[in-house]
């Protein structure tokens, strides 16, 4: 089994490596093909090793090689598959597999199509170090891996300044949550003298709670960044600057995730710890509506779905801060697949519109995009969680936990959200797929992707169709790991919350297709009474959050940065220095005129310096000799 | 002939420099690279006779130069230099090997052979005056690649850094003569020899005062905030070898020069001073960091970037722990190979353009993609991404660093934010958008001879992030030693708890009793 | 009254005193070797004095090579003061400042 493991690790470095080779050359399709087998065998082979864990196996754990080792630290390259990893790694290989495929017909006209790949295919194996490794550094290794991948990856079209822009943007607040993080593992390691998995676990028990606050507040600040959470969610709205394959892949499906993967990761730290979990789910649930708010009114396709991602993350954050790590995890998946689907079909879309991203300029593509109309609304039905779809098991779920843990302001809110999520969801499909064609305005011809593009989304569709039938085994493997339970509500109450919800939900959707699927929708042009309401206006300005980050942090620091240069370093500490220098050059300058080149008047200076020199011996002599005398007199005269 | 390894190294390529005067021009460079290329296998000799487990030093010379004032011409290596002199080999022969066109190339070649010498012999040195004399003599030739081969402004540049690094020395100097005077009161005999100094004692307040004598000459040669000014002069105005050099060998004999004298030598004054260090560390993490952030001239970020690295070094070295220390000798190294690659990068765009402003660039990943790559590797490894060999040091460093101050840390920390900003600030300005200046639309991709400079140190940096062990090893070794030398040696109760002991209680059974024997 | 040591002293005080006056006020090169001359003299008489009052000969051994090497550098320096005045025509020490700083 433990080859499985390797090859499932190392198959998507392999590829990179491969691609990596031609990336100074023009676009040759086999990069694409062999990348895409080789993230495939990587599916295979995590496939082969879920069965295994299926079956009852004993988890894999693998130590390969020592990394860093001093004084008492010890940090080896090791890697373990057990039920929680081996659940991300089917995630992460399945969805990659899709978007490889999906990538060489979305990238066919790109010029950087084999550098495309080499991307993609390292942060597939960052992902995978992140989610196999069996330490805190290693999963580290992987959670910056996956950072820089998604810098290079949002800045793939690096002419355009907002991609590069977006780019930077997202390095460096994954950045600030690192050190969080950094501190954390540093936190781990001085109280439990190691970052393995099984060790720190194991001495977490012995630890005050104090100490195991403070590590599950740094570890979760550093989940916060990865997963965008408020404050630092600002990077994942703009780092829809990259190319769609990479925001379903990376802005969706895997990357956003690690943050939750790591709260669910060291779910033995976090079930010490309750009141942190209760922080943790109450900002999740904040974001989940904070999210959705911001989705109802913006016009770019892609930052909608962004921000429902944004959302469903807060969800999976809530499910976890409340102790349900096994629904946050289930919901990571089901989330993985429909998103992941939906960001597929709208990369169609843009694809077909000519990167047209406004909704209100699209409208009746459903004639000419069947196939894509489809992935999309089942997408969006799975996202808002109708019944039977992947959705509804997994966000219901985390209502019944919410509910049955008796936190009904999260489950109000989380509700409440439900409801905003399928109304946003269906504004799009409406926009996009149905009504006026008002594209014909911009003189823009759609055609349907390429057919394999569609075969390659596949098997997407069947997991947002069908995710749902997947509960009882995965609640059966990970039962033991998560310590896992059902919950159980009164059978009465449980129909009337389902039946309640699912109305709500589909009043949601009904209203949207009423206000959005009908011909009179036009372009906004800014006039309409609703544009200028103040609530529009936050809502499209995102809360005027990224204003404030702009005007009240970027810019002070940049003069500040100026000023530290300018005036600090040039005017005050160099200035100093020469100041010194100065001070020793115009001391010679200054007495120069002594060095007349007279003899005569050098020999007067030479007399006065000796007569000086004679004055001060015989001073200092009388005064050593007559010391008691002198002391004697300056004690009578007080002194 | 390798009782004598570590004389060779120093005095074959003065040798060899000497030699130099009579080659001819247009055979120098051959023949420059002939020569460090010997030099750099000797270097690789030594470290493949080099015993890791060893935690003392190794290959011992001793030859009595002033015997009635204890003046010897000791040598010897152990895992904290043996690094920084295979290192100093190796960018001696980069350097070299990867000269661009240069005026007076010979004399260039002679002076780059002589400061190796001066290198090798700092780090070598075991006697106090020996190591004083191959520190000031590395000031020479330093002197003339800046003055001689500079920018406009290389007098003023050239001049500030001999006068100001001189004076620092001048205090160290003064010190080291009191510390011999203490240990000729204390035993009757007269030693400079650094393990002999080892061996003494000496009272709290003897050691703050030589402390502050000694932390004056090596701070300005890190160069610590605020001292750090002749430095982006220097490298302003120094051709690309002299900033490589300087940047990846010179600065580091600073902070190698903290761990050889003044932590063991005053432990006491090292846990007493330590937080006042380690403040300065911090302003010079955030502080330069942020000047960089300022900065126009894509070489001034790299310098000042470098004194924002040589932050973290210092934080490590004072955690006064071997995490932290082990990792601050690795960042050395680390430093040493990222910003030297930097420097040289630097020089790859200067050459073509004579400029350095990052105004008169933009969207060269366009028209340069080998060399945007490896800037970028070279950047990400500067940022310290893991896998990185920075990151190795700046990992353990702060991890060292957390066991004595979390608040400190987490300041520090911060480093890794600010770092993120300059450099990918300075990479997008240079590298990203489109080509707006006609200039650049035609530069060639880097070539051959620049290859030859830049892919073995991507190599390394690569290698080592990825698998430190062959070199944290020993250096974790001979770190070891010294922590606990400090540990024995230090006589207030804060430098006890500051300074961990090694030496673990060990557990005796006797007839079914355990014991807890403290050491 | 008999001379004792204190008469020389202050013999060669008398003489220091003049010699240095000379060297501060002569402005001739030559008059200058005088009072240098004087100068050396001067503490002749007070090495000389002070040996025979300890009875102890190194004073007066040093008095021979204060002798000697005023001799010297009388040789050295009229020598140079010759060749400079066939090329000024002066010895004025006015004239002389060519290590004008």
């Amino acid at each position: 089994m433990e080859k499985y493991l390797y090859i499932a690790l190392f198959a998507p470095l392999v590829s990179s490596l491969f691609s990596s080779l031609f990336t100074a050359t023009p676009k040759k399709l086999f990069t694409g093909i062999m990348a895409s087998l080789l993230i495939f065998t990587s599916l295979v082979s995590s496939t082969i090793l879920l069965m295994y864990i299926l079956k009852g196996g004993e988890p894999i754990h693998v130590t390969m090689m020592t990394w860093m080792a001093t004084g008492d630290l010890y940090i080896p390259f090791g890697f373990v598959v057990d039920q929680i990893s081996v659940t991300m790694m089917m995630v992460v290989t399945l969805v990659s597999t899709v978007v490889h495929v999906y990538a060489i017909g979305y990238m066919d006209h790109d010029k950087g199509f084999n550098r495309f790949f080499a991307w993609l295919s390292a942060f597939v194996f960052s992902m995978m170090i992140l989610v196999m490794s069996d330490n805190y550094a290693g999963l580290f290794i992987g959670w910056e891996g996956v950072g820089l991948c998604s810098w290079g990856l949002i800045g793939f079209w690096f002419h355009k300044e907002s991609a590069t822009w977006a780019a930077n943007e997202a390095f460096i607040m994954n950045r600030i949550a690192d050190l969080g993080m950094l501190i954390g593992l540093f936190l781990i390691y001085w109280n439990t003298g190691t970052l393995q998995y099984d060790g720190a676990f194991a001495a977490f028990h012995q630890l005050p709670t104090d100490t195991l606050t403070w590590i599950g507040v740094f570890l979760f600040i550093g989940a916060m960044g990865k997963s965008a959470q408020f404050p630092l969610h600002t990077w994942l709205a703009d780092a829809m600057e990259g190319p769609t394959p990479v925001s379903a892949l990376i802005h969706a499906a895997t990357m956003v995730t690690a943050g939750v993967y790591l709260v669910i990761r060291s779910h033995e730290l976090y079930s010490l710890i309750p009141h942190v979990g209760l922080f943790i789910a109450s900002l999740g649930t904040f974001v989940a509506l904070f999210a959705a708010s911001m989705a109802l009114v913006n016009r770019d396709m892609k930052r909608v779905i962004a921000y429902s991602t944004l959302s469903q993350l807060g969800y999976m954050f809530a499910a976890a801060g409340l102790g349900a790590y096994w629904v946050a995890l289930f919901h990571l998946m089901a989330h993985a697949g429909f998103k992941a689907l939906l960001f597929l079909g709208a990369g169609n879309v843009m694809h077909s519109m000519h990167d047209e991203l406004d909704p209100f300029k699209m409208g009746g593509l459903k004639k000419v995009m069947k196939g894509t109309w489809i992935m999309m609304v089942v997408g969006s039905l799975a996202l808002a969680g109708v019944i039977p779809f992947a959705g509804f098991f997994s966000k219901d779920t985390i209502l019944e936990a919410a509910y049955s843990g008796n936190h009904m302001v999260i489950y109000g809110v989380l509700l409440f959200t439900a409801g905003l999520t399928a109304f946003y969801s269906f504004r799009l499909v409406a926009l996009i797929f149905h009504g006026e064609e008002r594209y014909k305005l911009f003189g823009i011809h759609p055609h349907e992707a390429y057919r394999f593009m569609l075969w390659a989304m596949s098997p997407l569709l069947l997991v947002a169709i069908g995710a749902g039938i997947l509960q009882t085994p995965f609640f059966d493997m990970v039962e033991e790991a998560l310590n896992a339970h059902e919950y159980h509500i009164a059978h009465g109450t449980a129909l009337i919350m389902l039946v309640g919800t699912q109305m709500f939900v589909g009043l949601a959707i009904l209203y949207a297709y009423k206000k959005y699927a009908n011909s009179r929708v036009t372009v906004p042009d800014g006039t309409s009474k609703m544009e200028n309401s103040f609530a529009y206006k936050l809502l499209i300005n995102q809360y005027y959050i990224p204003y404030a980050y702009e005007e009240y942090l970027v810019k002070p620091y940049r003069e500040l940065s100026e000023v530290f240069w300018q005036k600090v370093d040039l005017k005050i500490v160099d200035a100093t220095v020469d100041g010194i220098a100065g001070i020793i050059y115009s001391t010679g300058e200054k007495t120069r005129v002594m060095q007349s080149g007279n003899l005569s008047t050098m020999l007067k200076w030479m007399v006065a310096g000796l007569v000086g020199l004679l004055s001060l011996a015989v001073i200092f002599g009388l005064a050593a000799r007559y010391s008691d005398e002198i002391l004697t007199f300056l004690s009578a005269l007080g002194v | 002939m390798l009782d004598h390894i570590l004389s060779l190294l120093i005095f074959f390529p003065a040798l060899a420099a000497v030699f130099g005067f009579m080659i001819q021009k247009e055979s120098m460079r051959v023949y420059g690279v002939a020569v460090s290329v010997i030099e750099f296998a000797l270097s690789l000799w030594l470290w493949y006779a080099f015993d890791g487990n060893v935690s003392g030093m190794q290959f011992m010379e001793h030859l009595p130069l002033v015997p009635s004032f204890g003046i010897n011409y000791t040598l010897g290596v152990d895992g904290i230099s043996v690094f920084i002199i295979i290192l100093s080999a190796f960018f001696t022969l980069l350097g070299i090997g990867s000269l661009t066109d240069t005026k007076k190339v010979k004399y260039m070649i002679i002076t780059l052979l002589f400061l190796q010498m001066t290198m090798a012999g700092v780090f070598a040195a075991l006697d106090a005056i020996v190591f004083y004399v191959f520190w000031e003599l590395s000031l020479v030739p330093m002197l003339y690649i800046i003055g001689a081969w500079g920018g406009p402004l290389r007098i003023y540049a050239s001049i500030k850094f001999f006068l100001y690094t001189f004076a620092g020395s001048l205090v160290m100097l003064v010190g080291m003569l009191f510390m011999a005077y203490f240990y000729y009161q204390a035993t009757g005999v007269w030693s400079f020899a650094l393990l002999d100094w080892y061996r003494l004692i000496l009272p709290e307040s003897f050691q703050l005062w030589l402390f502050a004598a000694f932390f004056i000459g090596f701070a300005i040669k890190v160069p610590m905030f605020p001292f750090h000014t002749w430095l982006p002069y220097a490298h302003g105005q120094a051709p690309t070898i002299g900033s490589v050099i300087l940047a990846a060998i010179l600065l580091k004999m600073g902070t190698y020069a903290f761990v050889r004298f003044s932590l063991p030598l005053f432990p006491d004054a090292a846990a007493f001073f330590m937080i006042p260090i380690a403040i300065l560390a911090i302003i010079m993490i955030i502080y330069t960091a942020m000047v960089a952030y300022a900065q126009k001239d894509m070489k001034q970020v790299v310098a000042y970037s470098s004194i924002s690295h040589m932050g973290i070094i210092i934080l490590g070295t004072f955690a006064l722990n071997v995490e932290g220390i082990s990792g601050s000798i690795f960042l050395m190294l680390g430093h040493g190979v990222v910003a030297g690659a930097l420097f040289l990068l630097v020089g790859v765009i200067y050459d073509r353009r004579h400029t350095k402003m990052m105004s008169e660039f933009g969207g060269l990943a366009h028209v340069m993609p080998r060399y945007a790559t490896i800037f970028g590797i070279m950047m990400m490894a500067s940022v310290g991404l893991p896998l990185t060999i920075n990151f190795v040091g700046e990992f353990l460093s702060l991890l060292g660093f957390y066991q004595q101050s979390h608040i400190l840390t987490l300041l520090a920390g911060t480093g890794i934010i600010v770092g993120a900003i300059y450099m990918l600030a300075a990479y997008k300005k240079a590298f990203f958008g489109e080509v707006t200046n006609e200039k650049n639309k035609n530069l060639p991709d880097i070539n051959k001879k620049e290859l030859f400079g830049l892919i073995p140190l991507v190599i390394v940096a690569i290698w080592l992030g990825i698998y430190p062990k062959p070199v944290l090893d020993p250096i974790n070794n001979s770190v070891k030693s010294i922590v606990q030398l400090m540990h024995n040696k230090s006589t207030t109760e804060l430098a006890k708890k500051r300074i961990p002991n090694l030496v673990k209680p060990k557990v005796v059974v006797i007839d079914k009793t355990i014991i807890e024997e403290v050491h | 009254m008999e001379i004792g040591l204190n008469h020389y002293l202050v013999l060669s005080t008398i003489l220091f005193a003049i010699g240095l006056v000379g060297v501060m006020r002569r402005k001739n090169l030559l008059l200058l070797f005088f009072a240098t001359e004087i100068l050396l003299n001067a503490v002749n008489v007070a090495f000389a004095a002070i040996s025979h009052y300890y009875g102890d000969l190194t004073g007066q051994m040093f008095a021979f090579f204060v002798i000697a090497i005023a001799a010297s550098e009388v040789a050295v320096g009229l020598g140079l003061l010759i060749v400079w005045y066939k090329r000024n025509g002066s010895i004025d020490l006015d004239a002389l400042t060519t290590m004008k700083g």
